[in-house]
Order: structure tokens, then sequence, then C-alpha cells
């Protein structure tokens, strides 16, 4: 493994932290009592942060796709909360602060690092050494 | 092993379910600690919350269609549910459109239901409804004692400064405030700390939720730039029949559902008609609101009950 893939690898799992603590926090802090985004702000909360740790890990290429997925549907449950509402929440703006734009970053950092990794080794996707990992 | 070459082996495969099933006992075991901790932190509020009551709305006594045939009888229920909560709320709070055409009558009988209520006091904001021909003069005679103007008022319990709005008078489409009440609330709130508490009620929503439907209110922004300074705010409303959340800023604004029957979703078909809901679904969308605040707490804690 070389440094950039650790260094990759190791920035993943902190954007993935980052963004599943701040939406468990939220949970805690009184998102709980909204009707169906609570519960979806503790499932990506706990979900985050075991991608977070299974990645940090070493896990598979496909923990990581699972993990821009998740990513680029929190960033489109997000952008939903401020225009036409999410299950009946809407939300103005970068509120509540700082915790919406730490999670858009965290959530946008995500996605690219997944692109970025997966254009990277494209030219080796085809071994079935790599196909496995 | 396996005879495609680029195809997995079973030592491949084991290892990738191995994978699965710690992403799996993770994240539930994740969600138990949140879980967990959300539990402690809400065992930690309730145990003593500083002010607890009931949301009950959109009771419309009198309406009598397919979409609601007995809204007498749901009512009932609502009532039952609130007496059934396992403590006496501080007070219950109706917030508009407790008859249907505001007739006398309607206006005795939602009277003599509501006093069936165990709790020390029923606050009631008007609706539409409740001033389709007379400008509200028959809900005060009915509810309007130690109102000021057209029905409002403010009061302080456990430390809260509650506001009782009314925008259901002088309406164009939109929900209206007016000038005099206007005043009211700035001079109201001129005195008290900026860590006070503020719960607003009022029947039409004070945020834009739909304004082609006429769900807003014209002069909303008037009325809430004087509660800006507040770390707390909180306004409950009726009108639209369903819950919505949404919060701007240091505000935050809850739409209450209703006892009597359901309405579209914003812009789910041409205007806000009645819905008819099939047979046994009727009761999922009615319901009524337990709010709690707990000293030091910057939000209330809803919890939103059907009536099943």
């Amino acid at each position: 493994m070389t440094i950039t893939e650790l260094a990759t690898r190791v920035a993943l799992s902190a954007s993935l932290a980052l963004s599943g603590v701040v939406h468990a926090y939220l949970y805690v802090d009184g998102y709980r009592d909204i009707p169906t985004v609570g519960p979806a702000f503790l499932l990506q909360g706990s979900a985050f942060c075991a991608l977070a740790v299974l990645i940090l890990s070493g896990g598979p290429a496909w923990l990581r796709l699972a993990a821009a997925i998740g990513a680029a549907g929190s960033l489109l449950a997000f952008g939903l909360s401020r225009t036409g509402g999410l299950f009946g929440f809407i939300e103005t703006g970068w509120q509540p602060a700082p915790y919406a734009v730490l999670t858009v970053i965290a959530e946008a950092v995500t996605v690219l690092l997944v692109v970025a990794t997966a254009l990277s080794r494209r030219p080796r996707a085809a071994l079935p050494t790599e196909l496995s990992r | 092993m396996t005879d495609d070459p680029n195809g997995m082996t079973r030592r491949q495969l084991i290892r990738h379910s191995a994978w699965f099933g710690a992403a799996v006992a993770l994240t539930v075991a994740g969600g138990e600690v949140i879980s967990h901790v959300a539990g402690s932190a809400h065992a930690k509020e309730t145990t003593s919350p500083t002010l607890r009551f009931a949301q009950i709305s959109d009771t419309h006594i009198g309406f009598n269609g397919p979409a609601n045939p007995n809204v007498a009888d749901t009512f009932t229920q609502a009532i039952g549910q609130v007496n059934r909560l396992g403590y006496t709320p501080d007070f219950v709070i109706h917030t508009g459109d407790l008859t249907h055409l505001a007739t006398p009558a309607q206006f005795d009988q939602v009277k003599q239901m509501m006093s069936e209520l165990k709790t020390p006091h029923v606050f009631t904001v008007p609706g539409e409804h409740d001033s389709t021909d007379d400008a509200g003069q028959k809900y005060r005679q009915a509810f309007g004692a130690g109102t000021r103007g057209d029905g409002w008022y403010s009061f302080d319990i456990a430390g809260v400064h509650l506001i009782g709005l009314v925008n259901t008078l002088n309406m164009n489409k939109l929900g209206h405030l007016g000038s005099d009440q206007l005043e009211f609330v700035e001079k109201d709130v001129a005195g008290l700390s900026s860590d006070t508490p503020i719960i607003v009620f009022s029947h039409i929503p004070l945020f834009a939720m739909y304004p082609d439907w006429g769900w807003g209110t014209d002069d909303a922004a008037q009325a809430l730039s004087y509660l800006k300074r507040f770390s707390s705010v909180t306004c409950l409303n009726g009108h639209v029949h369903q819950l919505f959340s949404k919060t701007e800023g240091n505000v935050t604004f809850h739409s209450g559902t209703t006892t009597a029957y359901p309405l579209p979703a914003p812009g789910q078909g041409p205007a806000p008609k009645p819905l008819t809901l099939p047979a046994g679904k009727l009761q999922d969308a009615l319901g009524i609101r337990e709010v709690s605040y707990t000293k030091g707490q910057q939000a209330l804690a809803l919890k939103e009950r059907t009536l099943t």
C-alpha cells in the first residue's frame, strides 16, 4: 500500500466519521422527535461510523462504494430538506449551524475521495486480484 | 474454488461475507449506543420537565361529510387521549377551527366537550371557520374572556412566555395579524430577557408553508422580527391538518394535525379539500400533540399521537 492510498483511506474514514458523529449528535440533541427524519439520522449516524471503522481497517472496495452512495444520498436529503421538504420536514439555509455545513463538506469529500480513488485504479480494475480487494 | 477465472473463490466469498456481517453488526451496535445515549438524555429531560401541555387542533365541530361523518366522536377520542396521558398537562391549547360554521350551538358544544379535559387551563385561538360571518364576535363571546384586542393574549407559566395570536381576521387569502396585534407583540416581549423561551400559538402558519393555498401569514415576518433576539422561539399552528416542521434561524415552526379530517399535502391537488381516506385509515391521520419543555433545553420535545 502506498502512502497516498493510506492517506486516502484515513481521509475517507475521517469524513465518514465526522458526518456520522454529527448526525448522531443531532439525533440525540432533538432530531429524534421528528417523524421519519429522526430515525433516518440514527441510521445514518450508526452506518457511517461503522463504515469509517471498517474502511480504516482495510475493508473491501464495495464498502467505499456504499460510503459514496450513502454520502450522495445524505446530500440529496439535505437538498430536499431545503427545497420541497423531506417527509414533511423543511429547514432553511445552513441551519443548524455549524453542523449543516460540516456534514455537507464531509459528505462531499467522501464522494470525491471515492470517485478519485476509482478513477485512479481504473486501468488495473480488470485484474482479478484487484476486483476481490 | 470456481470455474470462472474472474469469479470469486470460496475464501473470498467468506471474507466478503465477514466484512458485510461486520458492517451490519457495527451499524446495529452503533445504533444501540446512540439510542441509549438519546434515551438517557431524554430520561434526564423528562424526569422533571418544566412545562407539559397538549395541543389539539381543527376539531371542526359541525362538519358533516364523507371525510369524517362524526367529528364529535373523533374529538371525544382526542379528549380521552389527552386525559390518558398519564399526567395532568399544565394546559391544553386548541389552535383553532373549533367549529366548522361558527354557530352558537357549535361553540356551546365545543365548550361543553372541552370541559371534559383534565387540565387546569384550556387556551384557544380562533380559526377562520370560527369567524366566518362576524369577525370572531361569537368566538370571543365563548372563548375570549381575558383576551385583548380581537382575542390575542399572552401569559407566563414555569418561566416560559406564551403568546396566542389571531391571524384569521381581515384576511386576504393569507393569514393577517394587523398593526394593533403587531404592536401588542412588540410591547409584550420588550421587557423579557433574551433567554426566556417563547412559544407562539396561531391558527394559520406563521411561515410560508404554501401561500397558494393561503397557508402563510402576510405580516408574520414583522412579528417574528420582534422575537429574533430570543434564543428559543417555537411556533405551533393548526389549519393545515397535517404534521409539518420547519426551522428558520432561532424559530422552529410545527404544524399540528387535526381531530376532524385530513387535507392534501401542499400542492397535491387543485385545492385543500377534505380527503376521504379508505375505511379504517382515518384515525391514523388524526391525533393530538404532547409538548414538553425542560429548563436549560433550547428545543421543545414534541410527541405526536394518532387517535388509533
